[in-house]
């Protein structure tokens, strides 16, 4: 395997407490923010003296997959996913795009407010941005849960291959007596799903997002590994 | 419509004595996967996946196979193919 570097690639500008943002901490008075960044964005010590000095508490948590506390990763979406509760009064993202707020909001059930340093831009969103996925995530489990011939997918992409995971998945399954069948690729493209009309239902072993942001892209039922291993309990944290 | 000449390859893989198998089906012929999984595991000791995804011809084989162990990569639709050099 060849030798590898990564480069962060921050932002050029600096990330500042600007008026609009100040006048919505003002408007809204949280005592405590749990606050996190895109790489893009974590240069912040000047904006974390800034809110210091509006008296708020700034938490600082380590989301599991992530080098580095303050950083979130698409991937880092179930309450688990941080060393800390998240109990702050507000949770703060700063950065573009909403693909890291969507990790939040299918963490925790609270209302995120995005700061996009680059537009000076504020929003607040919550699950109700993703009412159309969490519904598509209720009825794909109780898919999975009547399917008998179940499709295991497998990435050889490196840090979202979980190969053995998935056989024993398929033993697990084969034991409670469906039939399930692992399928390998690169890139898991929607597109070929339906070459393989026998299978019922799909469990996604790969970025956790792909069963979740995706799955109203294509009408085939899909979860995510961990919902398949606890599929009850899945649908009751959804329900 | 398709000859998928399941005798051959349970032979195969019990003459190469295969662990792990990867079927490669092209677009027209990925609906009978079952079946050749299912053949597979009930007529040999090996554990049978399937590629998800294209079968353009002999030139698109899938990579990195060896990570995950697989000894055996059957495609189906294409015969030997000898690249081109430049």
């Amino acid at each position: 395997m060849p030798r590898l570097l990564l480069i962060d690639a921050k932002w050029e500008g600096e990330v500042k407490l600007t008026d609009k943002l100040k006048q919505h901490l003002k408007k809204t008075k949280p005592k405590s923010i749990d606050l996190f960044a895109s790489v893009q964005f974590s240069d912040i010590t000047n904006f974390l003296e800034e809110l210091k000095k509006l008296g708020i508490k700034v938490n600082i948590t380590k989301a599991k997959r992530t080098n580095k506390p303050l950083q979130i990763l698409g991937c880092d979406c179930y309450p688990d996913s941080f060393k800390d509760k998240l109990e702050s009064d507000m949770i703060l993202y700063l950065g573009d795009g909403m693909f890291h707020p969507r990790a939040l909001i299918l963490a925790v059930d609270k209302p995120i407010t995005i700061f996009d340093p680059i537009s000076d831009h504020i929003k607040i969103v919550d699950r109700k941005d993703m009412e159309k996925e969490l519904q598509r995530a209720k009825r794909n489990l109780k898919l999975f849960l009547n399917a008998e011939r179940i499709g295991i997918l497998v990435t050889i992409k490196p840090g979202q291959q979980y190969f053995l995971a998935a056989k024993k998945l398929k033993q697990d399954l084969e034991s409670k007596g469906k039939k399930a069948y692992i399928f390998i690729d690169d890139t898991l493209d929607p597109s070929h799903y339906e070459n393989y009309p026998f299978i019922e239902a799909w469990v996604n072993t790969a970025c956790p997002r792909i069963g979740t942001d995706d799955i109203t892209n294509f009408p085939q039922a899909m979860i995510n590994l961990r919902d398949a291993l606890d599929p009850i309990k899945a649908l009751e944290n959804l329900e | 419509m398709y000859k998928l000449e399941l005798d051959k390859l349970i032979q195969t893989i019990k003459q190469q004595k295969a662990k792990q198998v990867l079927i490669q089906l092209p677009d027209g012929m990925k609906h009978k996967a079952d079946q050749v999984a299912d053949a597979i595991e009930e007529e040999t000791s090996a554990k049978s996946f399937i590629w998800l995804g294209s079968c353009y011809g002999a030139c698109d084989l899938p990579l990195g196979m060896d990570i995950l162990n697989i000894d055996l990569v059957i495609q189906w639709g294409h015969n030997k193919f000898n690249k081109e050099s430049w």
